[in-house]
């Protein structure tokens, strides 16, 4: 009796662990499963790692979601056209994202893409291949993805803006620093006054005044140059922070640290001449006069 | 005399610094105010825009976004549930494409046009005739299809109400091998979203359906445009108009704000911030050296006052005031020079492509003047600051004998 | 000096300066009391102290050692604002180097000091038009510091320091800058001043100015040595 109540506890056991173990049994491994690349974006907001499984699916229900292993993780591209928007983003391969987007009601949504990304044998070709393309199939756009630089692309109208702003800022700053310089210029009346009263020339404390302007203002000018690439940092480490993105959006170029200098420079030298000017051109008398 | 009387004739006093020191305030001020009108404006003036269509609901398929529309699944019926909705004035049905516009025999000057087709014959706020007759709310068969074209399309062509026009709708991509479609210009108007570059024609749905080649698809939409009942509102007549078709996303016009505020109009937003703060900087550096250096260069008097009895407070007070003055008067100058400046800007911005005409940029509101007035006051109040320390604590007696011997 | 209770009234005043090569004795141990109504002058070399002791007498300055007492009372106890108070109404300062102010007319410069005391449009009106008469100024009101010779200027800078009618009057150097002559008329206008009651006491190189003081302090490295 006992050896049967055993043999049937025995066989109830053994199909517990069959039943249990059929799910396990019938789904695919993970190792089975399709991958994805998920953006850093995406992967910090699901919180997911490599090797984790997702879901996606193509309908908000999550209706005909299809498991994913996560393969990787990836660093979008930055965009600066879609940089406002979160990269919440997945790279499946094109079969799998066909099968889960396909409609039942259109046979050629499983065989439709939205686009062709080419690379051309010579890339000096590619306005002609792509009016050539345009030309014979009607129904796509095809245009080549460098940008032509008219005044109609949006990063064009930005850098005038930015231009127009930097100029009203240089005409401000220009008003000021003439203001300071014609105060520098009265505090040394008196010392000016007393040189020309020693028989020092006029052509002589202008040089004098130009020397110093031209050191200051040099020295000024880079200065302002570092004080930029200091702002740079700031600035990009704040938007880069904002947007969660890796664009950069100021670049102090070699370019524009010679052109802020060479705008710069002759600006201060310009102000220090005018203000002395306000004081060469009194007599010796009124200039030591209290 | 006054702390205000004395510092406005310390400043007076040497008008060729005075001058060129409110004129730099002027100018950071302009830029300033600009910035400020920078942060809102895009969002004031697209939220207008919207509001004048006369409609305030709009419906679009979940495919896309409020701009790239799919075609809406069963639009006439859709149109017709949201009609007989309680909260609902009135519903207008449109859909829109890309066409070719050329007078008959000039096909080589055709003009690419933005076309729309509208269940509203008139549909004030979207567009407005100012020559010839709205689209009749019915065609009699054989006759062309009207149109309303803008007033910059009738200019470039050379036509008007009567004239005829040829159409040739691209369905995407550069070429088209549609035939074009005889239509007359019933009328001649301005369309609030027209862009300026790019030339707009308006037509029936029918007529949009014909230039197509598809005349079966004539109750095809891809926006359903609704206007809520006075005292029900956007709000309740989108969620009464989600709740019947939960397949459409239904926007009211301050959520369509609110998604462009969170996408496109950021980026100015951000950088009217960063322009703001770093000219508030700057312009506390220039006031605060040109005060500092103004007190240096009269310590004698200052150390004089003291020594009369002036106490720390009126020395302060004074200097207070001339940073007021001179911050107030630049500040003062700033708005109109702003307004001309923003009018500069705006046009710059305005050169992207394909914003409405009616879009701006730079959007006077009154509540930008008063914060921008507070702004240039705390930043004059702050530039003085140094300035004032360096007056109130001089030492009285070395001052005064440092002035003798220099 | 007379019986009368004092002005004021320095016991044992120092005052060092902390310098980078080293602190230096300005004023090392001098007591001085002025009574009401004297006319003093301090002479000495440049550096014995003569300013600095001016500055500590008028409230100016604060000794290191010593303490000074105005009208009675230990001005080392005051506040910055008490002390202010005293030099705006009890004090009048003349500057060698006149220290007008240049933004104003003669007139203004007189009325600011009587402004800050409170005084009323009418009182200011009054009381400044007779000091510019006083000076003998009435034909320069509407002039600037700088359409203004030396000797006016100076005259300019009397009135301002007498416009509270202050108890004592203070002048370091007031003719330093000034020719001879120019010299002798402020020296007379420091004659009527004294005898209208105001206590004096003026720093002074010039021996002429220095003749007309009632009593004479000569200071040498910081000390009085005689006087």
């Amino acid at each position: 009796m006992l050896s049967s109540h055993r043999a049937r506890s025995a066989a109830f056991v053994t199909s517990l662990l069959l039943a249990a173990a059929f799910p396990l049994l019938s789904a695919p491994a993970v190792s089975d499963l399709p991958t994805v690349l998920v953006s850093r974006q995406l992967a910090e907001r699901g919180k997911l790692h490599v090797g984790d499984t997702a879901t996606f699916a193509n309908d908000a229900s999550g209706a005909n979601a299809t498991r994913f292993r996560v393969a990787g993780i990836y660093e979008p591209t930055p965009d600066p056209m879609r940089f406002t928007s979160p990269r919440i983003e997945a790279r499946l391969h094109l079969p799998d994202l066909q099968a889960m987007t396909a409609s039942r009601d259109d046979p050629a949504s499983g065989e439709s893409v939205r686009a062709l990304n080419i690379r051309l044998a010579d890339p000096g070709d590619a306005d002609a291949f792509a009016t050539a393309v345009g030309a014979r199939v009607p129904g796509i756009f095809a245009r080549p993805t460098t940008r032509a630089r008219d005044g109609s692309d949006p990063f064009v109208v930005l850098e005038r803006f930015h231009l127009a702003v930097a100029i009203v800022t240089v005409i401000g700053s220009t008003a000021f620093l003439l203001a300071l310089m014609v105060m520098r210029s009265e505090e040394r009346r008196e010392t000016v006054g007393i040189i020309r009263l020693l028989g020092v020339s006029q052509r002589f404390v202008l040089l004098v005044v130009l020397a110093e302007g031209v050191l200051i203002a040099a020295a000024g000018a880079v200065f302002g140059v570092l004080v930029a690439l200091a702002a740079e940092g700031g600035v990009n480490q704040f938007f880069q922070w904002r947007y969660d993105t890796t664009l950069v959006f100021v670049r102090v170029s070699a370019r524009i640290a010679l052109q802020s200098v060479a705008l710069a420079a002759p600006l201060g030298i310009v102000a220090g001449l005018v203000g002395s000017w306000t004081l060469l051109r009194r007599d010796i008398v009124t200039l030591v006069r209290r | 005399m006054t702390a205000w009387g004395l510092a406005w004739r310390t400043l007076v006093h040497n008008p060729a610094r005075a001058c060129l020191a409110i004129g730099g305030v002027a100018v950071i001020g302009a830029l300033l105010f600009d910035m400020l009108l920078l942060s809102r404006g895009l969002l004031v003036s697209f939220r207008d825009l919207l509001d004048t269509a006369g409609y305030d609901v709009r419906v679009v398929a979940n495919e896309g976004s409020p701009i790239h529309r799919a075609p809406l699944d069963g639009a006439p019926a859709l149109a017709d549930a949201i009609r007989r909705l309680p909260g609902v004035e009135r519903v207008a049905l449109l859909r829109t494409g890309n066409a070719m516009a050329m007078t008959p025999g000039h096909e080589n000057t055709a003009a690419g046009v933005t076309l729309i087709g509208s269940t509203e014959s008139a549909m004030s706020g979207a567009w407005d005739i100012v020559k010839g007759e709205p689209l009749p709310a019915t065609v009699a068969a054989g006759q062309p299809t009207p149109l309303i074209v803008s007033t910059k399309l009738a200019e470039l062509l050379g036509v008007g109400p009567g004239s005829p026009l040829r159409l040739r709708v691209s369905l995407g991509g550069g070429a088209s091998a549609l035939p074009a479609l005889d239509c007359r210009v019933a009328g001649v108007g301005t369309f609030q979203f027209e862009a300026e570059d790019f030339y707009t024609v308006a037509t029936t749905m029918a007529g949009f359906a014909a230039a197509q080649g598809a005349p079966e698809s004539e109750g095809d939409a891809d926006l359903v445009l609704v206007a809520s009942a006075p005292g029900v509102g956007p709000e309740a007549a989108a969620r009464a108009i989600a709740a019947l078709r939960p397949d459409v996303r239904v926007y009211s016009n301050a959520q369509v704000v609110e998604q462009f505020n969170a996408r496109a109009f950021t980026y100015f937003r951000q950088i009217s911030v960063v322009l703001s703060s770093m000219t508030l900087v700057f312009a506390f550096l220039l006031v605060a050296t040109l005060l500092t250096m103004s007190v240096n260069q009269r310590l004698g008097e200052v150390a004089a006052l003291r020594a009369l009895g002036f106490p720390r407070r009126r020395i302060a007070a004074n200097l207070l005031c001339e940073s007021a003055l001179l911050v107030g008067v630049g500040g003062a100058a700033a708005l109109p020079l702003g307004g001309a400046l923003a009018v500069v800007l705006d046009r710059i911005l305005r050169g992207m492509p394909g914003l409405p005409e009616r879009l701006h940029f730079f959007v006077f509101e009154p509540r930008t003047m008063v914060l921008h007035a507070a702004l240039l006051a705390a930043t004059g109040f702050l530039a003085a600051l140094y300035p004032v320390w360096l007056a109130a604590r001089l030492p009285i007696a070395a001052t005064l004998r440092r002035e003798i011997v220099s | 000096m007379t019986g009368t209770a004092p002005i004021v009234e320095g016991r044992d005043l120092t005052r060092v300066f902390p310098m980078p090569a080293g602190a230096v004795t300005a004023l090392g141990h001098v007591s001085i009391r002025i009574a009401a109504g004297e006319h003093v002058a301090i002479t000495g070399p440049s550096g014995c102290g003569k300013s600095t002791l001016l500055h500590l007498l008028g409230c100016v300055d604060r000794p290191t050692g010593g303490s000074l007492f105005f009208e009675g009372r230990d001005t080392g106890a005051l506040s910055e604002s008490d002390r202010s108070r005293i030099r705006l109404n009890r004090i009048g300062f003349v500057f060698q180097r006149f220290f007008l102010l240049p933004m104003l007319t003669a007139w203004e410069n007189v009325e600011l000091p009587q402004a800050e005391a409170g005084a009323s449009k009418s009182d200011r009106r009054a009381r400044t038009r007779e000091l510019l008469e006083y000076v003998g100024l009435t034909g320069r009101i509407d002039h600037r510091p700088s359409q203004l010779s030396g000797g006016e200027m100076q005259r300019v800078a009397i009135a301002r320091a007498l416009a509270n009618r202050p108890a004592l009057l203070l002048a370091d150097e007031p003719t330093g800058e000034l020719d001879e002559a120019t010299g002798e008329q402020i020296a007379d206008l420091f004659d009527r001043v004294h005898a209208d009651g105001t206590a004096i006491v003026v720093v002074t190189h010039n021996p002429v100015v220095a003749a007309r003081a009632g009593r004479r302090l000569a200071m040498k490295s910081g000390m009085v040595v005689a006087g």
